[in-house]
């Protein structure tokens, strides 16, 4: 039997089944990795322009981070009632606001200094927080799942 | 007579243990392993309780459908139990991954 469903309930858009986050979440990675790109090309082939690309990309990477922090949240307090977090879950939590705050950090210092010698290494940092991020919410995903 | 006495005593102990296990009511497992439960579908009389035990690697949560019963995270080895008193169809689902999905059948 089909059981009726409100598509503009927030639950129904956030909870199981219809979760957000994993979908939300691919917007800021994706982007913070194109202007880590971008700006290592403006160093290497000294180009400024590319640079100022790499900034635009940080400040809506940096935008998108708070729906998906907002909806991992939600999806915490809601699909799994609040419960104390331990393990991975935990893990990907803590994880998770590390790389918001790191991607932050790096769009800020864009704005602030056109220094490098400090800016790239935090943005790789920034970089790895998310790749570790990332892995730990595949892995709490189910892409290991059969089938 | 002190043979009698003995068996008298076993068949009293064997009789204890059995009304004990009557009142407190059975317990079926159920395994979390490999992102799915098993079994998938189990039967039961009233007053069952059943125990889902994760052995997977991954977080998992048992959540009934109409959320009668619902585990906080269960890591592995841990386990959640839920005793069914009313007869009827209970369909739930990990809410972590929804495709993993379970019935109990309460008669």
């Amino acid at each position: 039997m089909a059981i009726a469903v409100n598509p503009f309930d927030p639950r129904t858009v956030l909870l199981a089944k219809h979760a957000q986050h994993v979908v939300l979440v691919h917007f800021p990675i994706a982007l913070l990795i194109t202007a880590v790109g971008f700006d290592i090309a403006g160093e290497w082939w000294k180009k400024p322009q590319l640079s100022t690309v790499a900034r635009y990309n940080l400040a809506v990477a940096a935008l998108a981070t708070i729906p998906v922090v907002a909806t991992g949240l939600l999806a915490w307090q809601w699909q799994l009632a609040g419960h104390k977090l331990k393990g991975v879950l935990l893990q990907h939590l803590v994880m998770g606001v590390v790389s918001s705050l790191l991607i932050w950090l790096v769009w800020w210092m864009h704005v602030r200094t056109k220094d490098r010698t400090v800016r790239l290494p935090i943005e790789l940092l920034a970089a790895l927080a998310v790749a570790v991020t990332a892995h730990l919410g595949g892995f709490l995903s189910g892409v290991n799942a059969p089938g | 007579m002190n043979r009698n006495v003995f068996i008298g005593a076993v068949v009293l102990a064997l009789a204890l243990q059995v009304a004990g296990q009557d009142a407190k009511g059975t317990t079926v497992e159920v395994k979390i392993d490999n992102f799915s439960f098993s079994p998938a579908t189990i039967t039961i009389p009233a007053g069952t309780t059943v125990r889902w035990t994760n052995r997977d690697d991954i977080p998992h949560t048992v959540v009934s459908d109409k959320e009668i019963f619902k585990s906080k995270p269960l890591d592995t080895d841990d386990q959640f139990s839920y005793t069914f008193t009313k007869p009827g169809t209970y369909d739930y689902f990990c809410s972590i991954h929804p495709k993993m999905t379970g019935k109990v059948v309460v008669q």
